[in-house]
């Protein structure tokens, strides 16, 4: 009887995803607008307008959707919360873009499934186990890599509201606030985060000027971030189109020829 | 003064002084030219109108813009003057308010530019982003297309024991591992025009180059009309106008920097940036040299530039180098930092540093 109840739940999950995926893409094709990436595709993407006649938002690229060119650097942020050691920077001059609108799977992971309760059949311990209905739903979660298998989902996420990340001293941490998770383990990047020196930031370059600083999630998949074909912490993208080859030359092959074999 | 007696066409492309002391007297034979032609009107309007045979006030610009000084000996008068009339041809030419930024370097303010080369991936988007924003040719014909940004892929090396004897450097190879007598072996020079599925490639590293701005230009020493030279703030600047594109400063560049429209440049007028510096990425003309100049449309405002802001990885670095908190300054107190061809005493302001 538990068996068929359980059964039947997930199949409800999975029309739910279904179909919201469904009605997505409906509304996209209706608007037909252009949407391109910033850092990494699926992290956060902006759509294409006009700010004054003659003067768009962002330019995109024609051949790989990705954003080429910042009009207006803080379109969609909101102020970022406080970083630990940096008083510098006057107040609102640091701004983010909120992530947590763009998770596509919270509103059915945080209604349906984990709506403030601990699920039926979770573990006393945290040793890492395969969850199928997760791995249904995040196909990446099947290669997870990040701690080559000493740490888990529940590492990082909340157990009860799917909404919250989880730090390591069970206080919960905003998705758009990943740096204060990503940060436990990896100090000396988030230091230079902090400071500048690691990650991106668009906007004024003063030193307290207003910027808009990207966080760790918006150029890492914190899920497949060591896997092989992934190089230096970046998803495989696609290249832009290379230079323009000197008059009179048909390829560029003489590049790739070795002067001397070895 | 010798000059006064050799006729006025002649002259119209002569080297101007970029030795203040010099300036006044240059003023005056501009001034005597100038009045030469007020007394000769007639002829001169002959000569204009054969210039450009569309309309007058075209004419009248060309020869307003023909008679204009060496930016750096211009008073603030004259740039404005310089800033009105190119705004109006621009606005006209390519149907929107195009702006001519004539803003001058700040003090207190030096740029300095970072690279992380163990971040890179190739991706070329601060290769395309530097086209959107600068206004270069795009065409598809042979010499129409102009990119400032140049990124190689290297080979990366290997240091096996198998390999400890093989190999020679006697060909274009770099050599890789090992010393002057064991090689190791050798990778590729530098490839511009790799075209992977997706990038960054499992055996390869990417370096960008561009412009250095270096403090002691070589391009800077051998312009004959000194039109490019070093601004206050750091960036090597050229001045459009003047430039009689004899592609000295192309030959003496050691970092392959510069650009040279050897044909009419292609820019449709719905791409075209129309936020732009007179020293700048104002639009240019054909046989004048260009390069990069750190967005001095942006950075003179307080934007970073625009390679910057596009990087995804984040790998491009910009920031005031008399801040000591600032990024840059911050990279260069606690980062591995290198000039590319350091022992070439250009003084480069543009970093590589790996973490």
């Amino acid at each position: 009887m538990n068996r068929n109840l359980s059964r039947t739940l997930i199949l409800a999950l999975f029309c739910n995803v279904a179909v919201s995926v469904f009605a997505q893409e409906a509304g996209k094709q209706e608007a037909k607008e252009t949407v391109c990436f910033e850092s990494r595709k699926g992290a956060s993407e902006i759509t294409k307008r006009e700010i004054k006649p003659g003067l768009p938002n962002i330019k995109c690229s024609a051949t790989t959707d990705a954003v080429l060119w910042y009009g207006d650097p803080y379109e969609g942020t909101v102020p970022m919360s406080k970083v630990p050691l940096l008083d510098k920077i006057p107040e609102g001059n640091a701004v983010v873009k909120p992530r947590t609108e763009k998770l596509s799977l919270v509103p059915t992971c945080t209604l349906a499934c984990h709506n403030g309760v601990t699920p039926a059949g979770f573990p006393k311990h945290k040793k890492p186990v395969p969850i199928p209905t997760m791995e249904a739903m995040v196909p990446e979660v099947k290669d997870f890599q990040h701690g080559r298998g000493r740490i888990w989902c529940l590492d990082c996420h909340h157990p009860t509201k799917r909404n919250l990340l989880v730090d390591h001293f069970g206080d919960p941490v905003s998705f758009d606030q990943p740096q204060l998770l990503c940060g436990k383990c990896h100090g000396d990047k988030l230091r230079d985060w902090r400071d500048g020196i690691h990650g991106k930031r668009i906007g004024e370059f003063a030193s307290t000027g207003k910027k808009r600083w990207f966080v760790c999630t918006e150029c890492h998949n914190p899920h497949n971030v060591q896997n092989g074909a992934h190089q230096r912490g970046f998803t495989q993208l696609q290249p832009e189109a290379p230079p323009q080859l000197p008059f009179g030359m048909k390829d560029a092959k003489h590049e790739k020829q070795h002067p001397i074999h070895h | 003064m010798s000059t006064d007696n050799t006729p006025p066409d002649s002259t119209d492309r002569m080297p101007a002084s970029a030795d203040p002391a010099q300036a006044a007297q240059k003023s005056s034979r501009r001034d005597f030219l100038k009045a030469g032609g007020m007394l000769s009107l007639s002829s001169l309007m002959g000569t204009a109108a054969l210039m450009a045979q569309t309309d007058e006030a075209k004419a009248t610009v060309e020869w307003a813009e023909h008679f204009q000084k060496n930016y750096r000996l211009m008073t603030d008068d004259e740039k404005n003057e310089a800033r009105i009339r190119l705004e109006r041809r621009h606005s006209a030419e390519y149907g929107k308010k195009v702006t001519v930024d004539t803003s001058a370097a700040q003090p207190g303010v030096l740029m300095g530019y970072a690279l992380n080369i163990r971040k890179c991936i190739g991706c070329r988007r601060c290769v395309k982003a530097c086209v959107e924003e600068n206004n270069q040719s795009r065409g598809t014909r042979p010499g129409e297309r102009i990119e400032w940004i140049q990124v190689l892929r290297m080979e990366r090396g290997e240091f096996s024991q198998e390999k400890m004897n093989q190999g020679y450097p006697e060909g274009l190879g770099i050599q890789v591992g090992g010393n002057a007598y064991t090689p190791a072996g050798q990778v590729l020079e530098g490839q511009y025009h790799y075209t992977p599925e997706a990038v960054p490639e499992k055996d390869a590293t990417y370096m960008p180059i561009a412009c250095m701005q270096c403090e002691k230009p070589p391009c800077v020493k051998v312009c004959p009309v000194r039109t490019t030279y070093r601004e206050a703030d750091g960036p090597v600047v050229i001045d459009y106008n003047w430039c009689i594109g004899c592609r000295m400063c192309m030959s003496a560049c050691p970092y392959w920097a510069r650009r040279m429209n050897v044909a009419k440049p292609v820019l449709p007028k719905d791409e075209m940036n129309p936020v732009t510096h007179y020293l700048g990425n104002r639009p240019r003309m054909r046989g004048v040299v260009e390069k990069c100049h750190w967005c001095l449309q942006r950075t003179r405002q307080g934007r970073y530039p625009a390679c910057v802001e596009v990087c995804p990885v984040g790998a491009r670095k910009f920031g005031n180098l008399l801040d000591p908190e600032s990024e840059v300054s911050l990279i260069l107190a606690r980062k591995n930092v290198f000039r590319l061809k350091a022992e070439l005493n250009t003084f480069p302001k543009f970093f590589y540093f790996y973490d």
